[in-house]
């Protein structure tokens, strides 16, 4: 919390530094979204809401203010409401940072920064940029986004002309310190078997990302990659009567990714693995962390009209670390979405899932009888501006 | 019946003509841009935040209209997305912290009153608004 107090307070005097100026010379803009989801599945619960008898448990809202006091100088702070299930119900800061941009082949920006890695990493918690109203759950899991999304320290970044028959070429690298807080719900399943992260969990993070625009208009083909430092950490067990530590090494987390996009069909792939290594240790007692995921999906989306957007995408993930023959080994999910934009700041999502596989988004509490499949519908209304 | 059928076709022949007129948008940009001529790819860059700069070193500082039929018709020539996909591409970047949305305003008078004032300034306009003070890029 400290560090996301200094984060802002960096933001505070960069635009107090500014005040001499007009707020038309400082061009401040506000802008801003909020959503309302329901969820309806057939058979178990998902995401920690109470999805089988029909949940309106998830509720977004963002404010964003940004300055820009000098052409190559922007400064801008992001906060959110977020609420799903038994995630969230909390305001936090996204990120606040300062981003100076000497030319198109190198900017730089720092504070809490969003994390420039695979796909959609940067974009997967705002609604209003794209069609579904869930992402693929495999690779973009909502309820433990925070473990990705951003991070305190820097990025840089440019874009290099290849010339005409080679396209251009758009990298990003950072580094810095990812910090989760104790209350965030990646901790929730922890929190489920009786485990517990009082000073939650903090770790250095860098890594670097390609994106090759190809000489064909419209395609993109890129590849990133995290790599993590050693995670240590004091925890508890058993509702924190027993004190322990724990100790994961997540090594590298590689991402391939391909999008094709022009204006009117979109097609997009993502592969990735996730094997954190590890354990929880307690006095006598040593508890492995058995992760070892690989995760993809394929989407691909049509605009028949200026309003109206449909698309379809399969999700996958196996995660060899669980048993085998069990339904929490895998989850697949088959999803149609269609999303109308009203006007310039009201648009509508409605989703129809096919989920097979439990390897995601089910708490034990919630579903005490747990099914292999279920199907699940999404509707959401949004508002930005 | 001849009436009617005549009514219908000069309706239709009215209706192609003033489609012609509305498809004439044209780029303008403050005179401190070097450039005469932008290409369709400079352009699609520039308005959607993927470059600040032309390809002669130029800084190149968009600005939109809200609305209407120019406005339509350049994204839809020059962007080729709809004005809802091409906002919601926008606010990726400004809610990732990726850029700042350019300036919109409410009529090509004040477009050409920004550009004319602004160094690097990049609009569009309706052919027949007058548009002292900035100059006309060729789209190639």
């Amino acid at each position: 919390m400290k560090r996301f107090l200094i984060a802002a307070m960096t933001m505070a005097l960069g635009v107090t530094s500014a005040s001499a100026q007009s707020l038309e010379d400082l061009n401040i803009q506000i802008h801003g979204y909020a959503t309302q989801g329901f969820i309806y599945t057939t058979q178990n619960n998902i995401l920690t809401t109470t999805s089988s008898s029909g949940s309106p448990s998830w509720t977004e809202a963002v404010i964003n203010v940004g300055a820009q006091p000098i052409p190559k100088l922007r400064i801008a702070v992001q906060g959110r409401y977020f609420l799903l299930g038994n995630y969230g119900n909390a305001i936090t800061l996204d990120w606040a940072a300062a981003d100076y941009k000497a030319n198109d082949k190198f900017g730089v920006r720092f504070g809490k920064v969003k994390t420039p890695a695979g796909l959609l990493n940067e974009v997967q918690d705002i609604d209003p940029s794209y069609l579904w109203a869930l992402l693929p759950q495999s690779i973009y899991p909502i309820s433990s986004r925070n473990s990705s999304l951003s991070h305190l320290g820097g990025v840089f970044y440019g874009t290099e002309k290849l010339g005409r028959k080679f396209g251009k070429l758009e990298y990003r690298g950072w580094g810095g310190e990812r910090v989760l807080g104790s209350d965030d719900g990646y901790f929730l399943p922890f929190k489920e078997a009786g485990l517990g992260a009082p000073n939650g969990f903090s770790w250095v993070t860098y890594g670097g990302a390609l994106h090759w625009l190809t000489p064909m208009s419209g395609l993109m083909v890129g590849i990133s990659d995290i790599q993590n430092g050693k995670i240590t950490s004091a925890v508890t067990a058993a509702n924190g009567a027993l004190a322990g530590a724990t100790a994961v090494t997540w090594p590298s987390k590689p991402a391939y990714f391909a999008r094709y996009d022009n204006g009117k069909y979109m097609v997009a792939g993502e592969f990735t693995t996730y094997a954190p290594k590890g354990a929880f240790l307690f006095p006598g007692a040593r508890s492995p962390i058995n992760i070892d995921q690989l995760e993809t999906y394929g989407m691909a989306s049509y605009k028949p009209t200026s309003k109206l957007t449909t698309g379809v995408y399969y999700s996958q993930v196996f995660d060899h670390g669980q048993p085998l023959g069990t339904t929490n080994r895998y989850q697949k999910d088959w999803a149609i979405s269609g999303r109308y934009d009203f006007n310039e700041f009201i648009y509508a999502k409605a989703e129809q899932h096919f989920i097979d596989g439990t390897a995601l988004s089910y708490d034990a509490n919630l579903n005490p009888n747990l099914k292999p499949n279920t199907h699940m519908t999404i509707l959401k209304i949004g508002v930005s501006f | 019946m001849k009436k009617l059928l005549l009514s219908f076709l000069f309706a239709a022949f009215a209706s192609l003509i003033g489609q012609r007129a509305y498809a004439q948008v044209i780029v303008i940009a403050n005179p401190s841009v070097k450039t005469s001529t932008v290409s369709k790819a400079e352009l699609s860059d520039v308005f959607t935040g993927n470059a600040t700069t032309l390809k002669d070193g130029s800084r190149a500082v968009p600005i939109l209209l809200k609305a209407g039929t120019a406005h339509e018709e350049f994204l839809q020539a020059y962007i080729g997305r709809s004005d809802s996909a091409y906002r919601a591409g926008w606010r990726s970047l400004v809610f990732s912290g990726q850029g700042a949305m350019p300036k919109s305003v409410e009529s090509d008078a004040a477009v050409v009153d920004f550009v004319s004032h602004n160094a690097g300034a990049i609009g569009y306009i309706g052919k027949n608004t007058p548009h002292d003070g900035v100059k006309v890029l060729a789209v190639k």
